[in-house]
């Protein structure tokens, strides 16, 4: 019996062997269940155990193994190859960022910029344990969850232009994460976020391209978190305008 | 390709092209939906145009209004109109995908809320052109 396979064109980048990264072509059996990364583990495993690339979950939660699969953004993970099949699928390492080796980018950048937002509960004063939890109502927790359901895995930074043009921009999850936070009942720490936030390299970079909200696996809708976070911060600059002596004492 | 200062490894930066917006459809369509929007500031143009014609007098406003039936000026605010009609289309998605509207406790789902703003185009339009036409 003939075993059906399938061309993988995987880009390279070994900065030791070449200065350039070029592509190499391996042919792995194909089965209709076989995702993207388990043609890379099969490679890996069978053919070159040179080539370097992220995963751990198989099973779209960690947000590792997100990699350009024919030009999109996408969690290998859960990428069927059998949407490609029998055309080759091209894999090459998650754009806009700097590529370590083969498929491993340097997110560096990322995890700085995730710091910045102060992605936790920010209180005033912290009310002593006796008095309880802080909780908050079913909808108290809707105004918020769809945008702490991010996982990190920076598609919608390979699916942003502006941020492929201009690295300094803040880019989608983060923001989407700070609105996550400035939306949380429990938070009081919508000032000191609207600093990071209301910069020209923040919210007013974003020009509403819309497609990080397209290639997102996990529905936050960054696209809508960035552009409601201006309306939120025109509307309380507006306010401070219209008045000056509200909440001053 | 460049070599990042200072960084603890070697690593490959790619060009990013300026000619990023004709790569895809939704970049294309994007870009669409952003030069559309010049055609706008061009029709306003047109409305300061006639203000200022109204501004200088009776002879000025009908010059005015001979000028806007020549058929090279007709032809470019055929093309404006249709660039307009674009730019508020993608300009009513693009509200409706910001602006959550809530009844009661239920979200609005998008497609009533794009289907609200052009049925209050529609009005609109219809209520001018209804005073342009018997008044």
């Amino acid at each position: 019996m003939s075993e059906e396979t399938i061309a993988m064109k995987v880009a390279r980048y070994r900065p030791e062997h070449a200065a350039e990264p070029y592509v190499d072509e391996y042919r792995v059996p194909y089965r209709e269940d076989m995702v993207v990364l388990d043609a890379l583990n099969q490679i890996k495993d069978e053919i070159d155990g040179s080539l370097a690339y992220r995963w751990s979950c198989r099973m779209g939660v960690c947000g590792s193994c997100g990699m350009m699969v024919n030009g999109k953004p996408r969690l290998t993970c859960s990428t069927f190859l059998r949407e490609f099949y029998p055309k080759p699928v091209v894999v090459e390492p998650l754009r806009h960022f700097p590529v370590i080796r083969d498929l491993v980018v340097d997110m560096t950048d990322f995890m700085e910029k995730l710091k910045e937002v102060k992605p936790w509960i920010i209180r005033k004063g912290e009310k002593p344990v006796e008095e309880g939890e802080y909780l908050q109502t079913p909808e108290e927790v809707d105004a918020y969850k769809q945008f702490s359901m991010c996982i990190n895995c920076m598609l919608c930074y390979s699916a942003c232009p502006v941020y492929g043009r201009d690295p300094e921009f803040l880019g989608p999850a983060v923001i989407a994460l700070g609105r996550r936070y400035n939306l949380d009942s429990r938070d009081q720490g919508q000032a000191e976020r609207r600093e990071v936030l209301g910069v020209d390299w923040g919210i007013w970079d974003c020009t509403f391209v819309g497609e990080c909200t397209v290639v997102c696996p996990k529905d936050v809708d960054p696209s809508a978190a960035i552009q409601r976070e201006k309306v939120a911060t025109t509307t309380e600059a507006m306010l401070s305008v219209m008045l000056p002596f509200k909440g001053r004492t | 390709m460049s070599k990042r200062e200072g960084a603890r490894y070697p690593a490959y930066v790619p060009e990013y092209p300026r000619s990023w917006w004709l790569q895809t459809g939704p970049y294309r369509r994007f870009a669409a939906r952003e030069i559309t929007s010049m055609f706008v500031a061009a029709f306003s143009g047109l409305l300061l145009l006639f203000l200022f014609a109204v501004s200088r007098g009776r002879e000025a406003y009908e010059g005015f209004l001979r000028w806007l039936k020549l058929p090279a000026v007709v032809a470019v605010f055929a093309v404006i109109l249709v660039a307009v009609l674009y730019h508020m289309a993608t300009w009513f998605r693009l509200t409706a995908h910001i602006q959550v509207v809530r009844l009661g406790r239920k979200v609005v789902p998008k497609s009533v809320v794009i289907a609200g703003l052009f049925g209050t185009w529609v009005l609109a339009s219809v209520i001018v052109a209804y005073f342009h036409i018997w008044f």
